[in-house]
């Protein structure tokens, strides 16, 4: 893999990596522009009269119905698709930037420091998910911070992994080595030479948490860790489980944000998927 | 007497930019038990015209046009099973990576054995006997048919391909570049050993390369190739004492020399023409020093025994000695 | 006239899979200033290994390495800076030598930059270096980025680079070996050419003794780790010492067709080394004798110029 024109190609290659993309495409839109796209305001309470608008059933006005507390649901969902983009954006670059500089740093120094971090990777990788991080929450004050860093503490170890194989065999290419016979330190030949090559790697694999790190905050706001103040997805599940609308048949209420959250893990495993072709291309060539 | 005649070959590789002409317009005539050189440039299509005789090109790539006359028989018009039949028999091919081509995790013998008893129909016992005979041929110790592919050393490697490349017999051996990777001593004894297999099998070789000093030792005729097209042929003395076409020319004042005067190397400046818009004329226009208007027009043509593909084929002796005046070869 | 680079007793010792291998043995070399050093020998004797030990990519195992009066052996930080840009590197790979990123103009800037040459200095730098590897104009090739040139223009952006700190030795192994047969000579005359104008001391690696011939006065063979067998390079081609150094003369093939085709003068392969004591060569050496399973012969000089490591005397020799 070279550059950002070899990710094209790959897309280009890859229909199932296409569909992944345009879901995050269309997500992404639906986060932009949620303050024109959503009808109400997420947390109005409607009224029918003098009456709340509680458990309407979908209808013209109400797309997808209202809440228990005669909310408008597709206005949450939309509104939800901002607070889920968020958190994933943010907890995805946080994977991205600790994964890719500590598999630069372990894939190009080796000796101890490759040693230290994969020793640390291999713990963090065998810690279960969703208990760890609801060990954090419930250990400091629950929110969306807590939700990003246990999303990045827990699964920067991936992408160290693939960079530091990728960075390992960068290491033995000939301008590497060219670098340091023309007086490159060792910090400017990892960061200003091999980083760029190993980046677009890295935004794939970012693409990929940032679904991951969306289904950790709704996890961890439907079992009520999350930050009940934002209007997300998560939370729109949880107070519908608290209502039970599950056995009240309002299944236009837990439905679509249920869906959403599919949509957005399965363009990160789409994307994913596809990607084994652009790291392995002999692997998938025989 | 050729025993194999070309005419007229093109080989197209279908690429997203259009098909790419690899091989465009070969004429080559390979006498019985001979060895003819082919030598060229990267890119030129050497392996690719190996590959179109013996039937093994990549998928890509397809015979657009030509004849290939092997014992009388057209092989391109030939059904794909009759051709195999043939290929198979009498033909062989010692593909350009050989060294890395024999399986990794099989033992020599199981190797030999495959191809003796199940294209060779030979009986189990006859065909063991066939293959220490075949190793002793090529120099390496019958013992060591029990080793697997990677306790040999690179020169060995190459010689349990030719091994495997003789097994039935072939008539005509097709060698792309079978010394290239190797060591000028390890070189040499392939060499020596392909040149006394051909003495004394009496089998006609192509070998493929891109060493004019390896021609000069090992060949009896060479072909030089220049961007997808046989440029001059002819006897091996004849062509590098006295060459006919500017490109051998340049070639010949290209290769430092391990004896002689302290001579001064010459570059031929600029790089082949693309092969998927190939220029009209004649192909080496663009560096030949002799250029003349008609040059880029039509492409010239090969005649006779010792040929060449130029327009100044006739003045050929003047332009030898502008041509060994390094002034001549300065770039435009 | 005193050495510009001094070597004495390298040896790098690999540990591969807990197995020590011996890359280098004992190497020993000097190279004066406008002085060429060929290194020749078989694939695998240590040739790559000597070169990186001598601009400290690799540290030695064991021996000393002087340069301009200075040991350098040790060297880290900023003295190291300062050998580096007095000790540069042609690749063998030019396709692979450079950045694919970095534009020409970056790549030949950055030597400059680390080196720590005035930023008002790098244009007329640039454009200099790049008259004298011929790539001109130098506006038409500054803005081009490695993947539109060819194997040739490649390897003249390559010595530009090695050449533009200004360095007092360069070292090239395989300089032309990936390039085409017609534009090997253009690469060549350019290494001759800035040796001579600068005056600059080289070491060119290679496995081709007559490559090695248009470009080195002197030459050293090694095998396996050690120097058999040093010298003017005319003489050496013309009159070899050692066993091995035969071999391969003769093992070249001139580009004539009446040449000597004879059996060359040596036995089974690489593989077949002996191990350990005496002289590494007897198991291929047809003139083996007692003495060389139990001693290992010393370089000695036969001649003021020349220098052998073999037990044979006199005429045998
Ligand atoms: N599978 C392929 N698909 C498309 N183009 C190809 C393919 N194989 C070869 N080519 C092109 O065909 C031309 C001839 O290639 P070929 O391998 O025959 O050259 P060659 O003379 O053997 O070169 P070398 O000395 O590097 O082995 C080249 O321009 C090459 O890029
Ligand atoms: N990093 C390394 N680790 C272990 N062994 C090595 C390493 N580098 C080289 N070697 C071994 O050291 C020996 C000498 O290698 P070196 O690359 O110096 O040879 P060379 O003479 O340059 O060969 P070539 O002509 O093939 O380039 C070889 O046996 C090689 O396998
Ligand atoms: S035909 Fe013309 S351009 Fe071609 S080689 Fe001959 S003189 Fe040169
Ligand atoms: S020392 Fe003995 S074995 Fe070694 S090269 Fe000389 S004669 Fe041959
Ligand atoms: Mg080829
Ligand atoms: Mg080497």
């Amino acid at each position: 893999m070279r550059s950002a024109s070899a990710i094209l190609r790959f897309f280009r290659s890859e229909p199932f990596a296409v569909i992944g993309g345009a879901i995050y495409g269309a997500i992404v839109l639906v986060a932009i522009f949620a303050d024109g796209l959503a009808p109400y305001p997420p947390k109005a309470i409607l009224r029918v009269g003098a009456r709340v608008a509680r458990y309407l059933p979908m209808s013209a006005d109400h797309w997808l119905g209202t809440t228990s507390s005669g909310r408008d649901v597709l206005s949450q969902l939309i509104w939800g698709t901002r607070a889920a983009l968020a958190v994933g954006l943010t907890a995805a670059v946080a994977v991205v930037a600790i994964g890719t500089v500590l598999g630069l740093l372990s894939g190009y120094l080796g000796g101890w420091v490759d040693k230290i971090i994969t020793w640390f990777a291999d713990i963090v990788l065998g810690l279960p998910f969703l208990p760890s991080m609801l060990v954090l929450a419930s250990l400091t004050r629950p929110g969306t911070l807590v939700v990003i860093l246990s999303v990045a503490g827990l699964l920067w170890p991936n992408t160290a992994r693939v960079i530091r194989a990728q960075v390992l065999s960068l290491r033995e290419r000939a301008w590497v080595e060219a670098a340091r016979v023309t007086g490159c330190s060792t910090g400017r030949i990892m960061f200003v030479h091999v980083l760029p090559q190993v980046l677009p790697l890295a935004a794939l694999y970012g693409s990929v948490a940032i679904g991951w790190a969306i289904l950790a905050e709704a996890s961890a706001s439907f079992l009520g860790f999350g930050d009940p103040d934002t209007m997300s997805w998560g939370v729109m599940l949880q107070e519908a489980y608290a209502n039970q609308a599950l056995s009240r048949g309002a299944w236009n209420w837990f439905a679509p944000p249920g869906a959403a959250l599919m949509a957005m893990v399965l363009a990160g495993f789409l994307i994913s998927r596809g990607s084994e072709k652009l790291l392995f291309p002999k692997l998938a060539e025989q | 007497m050729s025993m194999l005649s070309v005419r007229d070959l093109v080989v197209t590789y279908a690429t997203r930019a259009g098909p790419v002409r690899a091989v465009d317009g070969v004429d080559l005539d390979i006498p019985a038990g001979s060895i003819t050189g082919l030598v060229g440039e990267s890119g030129c299509g050497k392996s690719t015209l190996g590959r179109a005789l013996m039937g093994v090109l990549p998928e890509a790539g397809k015979i657009a046009g030509g004849q290939i006359v092997f014992e009388g028989a057209d092989l391109v018009a030939l059904s794909p099973t009759a051709r195999r039949a043939i290929a198979w028999r009498r033909l062989s091919f010692i593909p350009q990576t050989a060294m890395n081509a024999l399986d990794p995790v099989q033992r020599l013998r199981a190797q030999m054995l495959e191809v003796l008893v199940e294209r060779g129909g030979l009986g189990k016992a006859e065909a063991l006997a066939r293959a220490s005979e075949l190793f002793h041929l090529v120099g390496l110790d019958p013992i060591r048919l029990s080793d697997y592919p990677h306790q040999f050393s690179g020169g060995m490697r190459q010689r349990a391909s030719i091994a495997l490349a003789l097994a039935l017999e072939p008539a005509l051996v097709i060698a792309d570049e079978p010394v290239t990777a190797l060591d000028v001593i390890v070189q040499r004894q392939v060499l020596d050993v392909m040149r006394n297999l051909q003495a004394r099998l009496g089998l006609a070789m192509i070998l493929v390369t891109h060493d004019i000093a390896v021609v000069a030792y090992a060949c009896d005729r060479v072909a030089v190739m220049y961007a997808g097209r046989i440029v001059e042929a002819g006897p091996v003395a004849d062509v590098l004492e006295n060459p006919l076409h500017p490109y051998t020319m340049g070639l010949t004042h290209a290769f430092p020399d391990l004896y002689g005067d302290d001579m001064t190397l010459v570059p031929i400046d600029g790089t082949p023409p693309s092969l998927l818009h190939p220029p009209a004329g004649c192909r080496f226009a663009a560096r030949c020093p002799f250029v003349q208007p008609r040059c880029a027009d039509e492409p010239p043509v090969m005649t006779g025994d010792h040929q060449a593909a130029c327009w100044r084929v006739d003045e050929a002796a003047e332009l030898r000695a502008l041509a060994a005046t390094p002034a001549t070869w300065l770039p435009k | 006239m005193t050495a510009l680079i001094d070597a004495t007793g390298l040896e790098k010792i690999f540990r591969s899979r807990g197995r020590d291998v011996a890359a280098v043995a004992d190497v020993s070399l000097s190279v004066g200033a406008g002085e060429a050093l060929g290194i020749v020998g078989e694939s695998g004797c240590g040739k790559t290994t000597t070169a990186r030990m001598l601009l400290r990519l690799e540290d030695p195992t064991a021996g000393r390495i002087i340069f301009d009066g200075t040991d350098i052996t040790t060297l880290r930080g900023a003295a190291l800076l300062k050998f580096r840009a007095q000790a540069q590197l042609v690749f063998q790979n030019p396709f692979d030598a450079l950045n694919p990123r970095f534009t020409i103009r970056r790549a030949l800037a950055e030597p400059l930059n680390n080196f720590g040459v005035p930023v008002s200095e790098h244009a007329e730098r640039i454009d200099a270096v790049l008259h004298r590897v011929r790539l001109t104009p130098p506006a038409a090739w500054l803005d081009r980025r490695p993947h539109e040139l060819s194997g040739g223009q490649l390897q003249r952006v390559v010595l530009a680079r090695a050449l533009i700190p200004g360095p007092k030795l360069i070292v090239a192994d395989e300089p032309v070996s990936m390039l085409d047969v017609s534009v090997r000579a253009g690469i060549l005359n350019l290494l001759r050419e800035a040796r001579d104008a600068l005056g600059l001391a080289a070491v060119y690696i290679s496995h081709d003794l007559a490559l090695i011939r248009y470009v080195c006065e002197r030459t050293m063979v090694m095998y396996l780790g050690r120097v058999v067998e040093e010298g003017p390079t005319k003489e050496l081609i013309a009159k070899p010492a050692h066993p091995y150094t035969r071999a391969l003369v003769a093992a070249v093939p001139v580009p004539h067709v009446t040449q000597d085709r004879a059996q060359l003068p040596i036995r089974g392969s690489l593989s077949d080394a002996a191990s350990v004591g005496g002289c590494a060569f007897r198991g291929r050496c047809p003139h083996a004798m007692k003495i060389c399973t139990d001693q290992a012969p010393p370089l000695r000089s036969i001649t003021p110029t020349r220098q052998v490591a073999c037990h044979l005397e006199g005429a045998m020799l």
